[in-house]
């Protein structure tokens, strides 16, 4: 029963998907351990993402004998309907208190020292807090101190980011500073850890599986697709923690909206290693299209990678279409047969942003997906289009964020490729320069 | 009610299947087997081992519309697996297009009542409802033991339907969401023939 209280707590779990004995769960039920409740709320809502009846499907239900709503929202998690119910744990025993100890050597900027007690002072009075920090600033060392106050109050935490990529990356880090806290990571195709997890990674749409869980909720890259755009993810962020509980977001780039609703603020405009952020320059490109579907790399463009190539720097050429790359992958290839390409749906993507990593290829031909989220020493970095609409100026400032970031190598090349200057390229450069007078001043 | 439910649906429907996906669907065109539509000229070699068996002569002709592809798979899965009915209506226009003006009686093969209930819904039933084509069940599903054997001993085990007792028309085309080996067709044909069908011809959406 314990592995059961264990995995239920907090959890809001199709009753026909859990991964214990179906005997064992119906008994827990009969005990009063385990509620249920109905898939589809009398509110005609899908209990587990919220989504309300506008957009639930009816149908005529052989299970039901009648017609039944089914959730559309949330289906690849296993389908919700008028039919199946959710269960969680009903009543969670109280945890002891355990010594929890905090393992990490590097030390703080003074920034970045600040902005962390700001944080904790903004929980201790359950405020929400927003660390608008820049590319490369150290966000994720700010919640160390933060995290460890909660964990030895027995607070339950809970560290979202909208993508997987972040999950993986911040989950190591976390686990090796906090090396005795159950920690679960939970992304698409995770697979169950045992035991009752402390902190939980997750990315949002993992947290539809939670219910009144956490005691503080971290949203990392807070401005970042799919969450930024989705209100269902955001209600499964309110969801998944307790109604009192404070969130913290961090962002480089937020949204208007988010700076004015989030009441605690600490700002870091310094980059951990003391220097300025490489500030984009804009080079014109004019009709690139037209010369690349005629198969041949713009001149300049070439140059650019040419001289990326015989100096061995790994370099990333930002596109605005996946079409777009497949198409000049080739073209590309020409120049260096390792050059690769990566996108959202590619399989191999870790393992090509590995290789370039590791100096085994030149460079990679990307979307916007690797705008966030990676680091790799020495890499130089271009844009293809940037006058696009995808490419906003917060989209444009992740990207500049890529240079520059290792203590050894705090410059790196960033040019915007374009066919006409816009606005968000603008922005986009003048709030980078302004990001590097606040550190001045 | 209905045309509200459809306006609904399609929006809905945008973002589950894109015309990005709908173009990967890949159609079966040209050259097919007589009997089950597959990529072969003539007949292909699974309705040649049937036409050496007991099962022989029981099917006149049959078709099938997509190759089973990745993005068929994906549909396939999402529709039928993850349960996701408002997808019976992707392919509603080009089921249609097959099926109205055949003069058979279209005979969808049944599921098992048991796994109905489980399912929710039939899946092929459905289909041929967003199709707005009358259809009539003259069959009746055995409990399901197929995916518990080999491929040989499926094509030659003990009957998968019976006959619900109703009154079979001359002419029945079966229709079926996937056709794999043939064993479900055969076992249905042999079945309607017994208790009276003269032709019975085979449609199916993909061809496994
Ligand atoms: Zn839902
Ligand atoms: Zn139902
Ligand atoms: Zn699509
Ligand atoms: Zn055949």
């Amino acid at each position: 029963m314990k592995e059961i209280e264990d995995f239920l707590t907090g959890r809001i779990w199709l009753k026909e998907f859990t991964p214990f004995p179906k005997n064992e769960i119906d008994e827990a039920i009969a005990q009063g351990l385990i509620a249920c409740i109905p898939g589809i709320s009398e509110k005609q809502e899908c209990s587990r993402c919220l989504e309300k009846s506008a957009h639930l499907i009816s149908f005529y239900c052989e299970k039901c004998e009648g017609d039944c709503l089914y959730c559309r929202h949330c289906l690849k998690m296993g389908r919700i309907s008028s039919c199946t119910e959710l269960i969680t744990w009903a009543a969670p025993s109280p945890r002891p208190l355990k010594t929890r100890s905090f393992q990490w050597s590097g030390r703080l900027t003074p920034s970045q020292n600040l902005a962390s007690q700001q944080v904790i002072e903004s929980i201790q009075n359950n405020r929400s807090h927003l660390i608008y920090a820049v590319c490369g600033a150290g966000k994720t060392e700010v919640l160390f101190a933060p995290i460890y106050e909660a964990l030895k109050k027995g607070d339950r935490i809970c560290i979202a980011a909208p993508r997987t990529d972040v999950v993986l990356e911040l989950s190591p880090r976390i686990r090796a500073v906090f090396p005795e806290a159950v920690v679960h990571t939970l992304y698409g195709g995770s697979r169950d850890e045992p035991g009752f997890a402390e902190i939980v990674i997750a990315t949002t749409h993992q947290l539809y599986r939670f219910q009144n869980a956490f005691d503080l909720m971290v949203v990392d890259e807070a401005d970042a697709f799919p969450y930024s755009m989705d209100p269902a993810l955001k209600r499964a962020v309110m969801k998944a923690k307790k109604p009192e509980a404070p969130v913290v977001y961090v962002s480089a780039t937020p949204s208007a909206r988010l700076l004015k609703e989030t009441p605690g603020r600490s700002e870091i405009f310094r980059r951990y290693h003391g220097q300025p952020l490489p500030v984009p320059r804009f080079d014109s490109l004019w009709n690139y299209n037209k010369q690349l579907k005629k198969k041949t790399i713009p001149k300049k463009l070439e140059t650019w990678v040419r001289l990326r190539i015989s100096r061995q720097e790994p370099f990333l050429l930002f596109f605005p279409t996946i079409d777009l790359i497949d198409q000049n992958i080739p073209l590309f290839k020409e120049l260096d047969v390792g050059i690769e390409a990566v996108h959202s749906k590619d399989p191999n993507r870790k393992e090509k942003v590995m290789a370039l990593r590791q100096g085994k290829i030149p460079g990679l031909l990307t979307s916007t997906i690797l705008e966030r989220g990676i680091t790799i020493p020495k890499v130089q970095v271009a844009v293809i289009g940037a006058e696009e609409e995808i490419f906003d100026a917060a989209a444009l400032i992740q990207i500049s964020g890529r240079t520059g970031r290792a203590a050894d190598f705090p410059t790196g090349d960033i040019v915007f490729f374009h066919n006409g200057i816009t606005r968000e390229m603008d922005r986009a450069k003048k709030t980078i320069i302004a990001y590097n007078r606040k550190t001045i001043s | 009610m209905q045309a509200s439910w459809r306006s609904l649906f399609m929006n809905d429907l945008n973002e589950a299947v894109c015309t990005k996906c709908k173009a990967e669907f890949e159609s079966i065109t040209g050259n097919a087997c007589l009997y089950c539509g597959a990529l072969e000229d003539g007949v292909c070699r699974d309705c040649l081992y049937w036409e050496q068996t007991e099962y022989a002569g029981l099917i006149t002709k049959g078709q099938c519309l997509y190759r089973y592809n990745a993005a068929m798979q994906t549909y396939f899965h999402q529709y039928k697996f993850l349960q996701d009915v408002i997808l019976s209506e992707v392919f509603a226009k080009e089921v249609q297009h097959a099926l109205a003006k055949v003069e058979a009686v279209i005979v969808p093969i049944p599921m098992n009542p048991k796994k109905l209930k489980e399912r929710t819904f039939a899946q092929v039933d459905a289909m041929l409802e967003s199709a707005r084509l009358p259809y009539k069940h003259l069959l009746t599903k055995n409990e399901d033991v197929q995916g518990k054997k080999t491929k040989t001993e499926r094509m030659a085990s003990t009957p998968l339907f019976q006959w619900n007792g109703e009154a079979v028309p001359k002419k029945v085309i079966l229709v079926d969401d996937l056709y794999t080996t043939g064993t479900t067709m055969r076992h249905a044909a042999k079945v309607l023939k017994a208790a009276g069908a003269e032709e019975i011809e085979l449609f199916c959406l993909i061809r496994g």
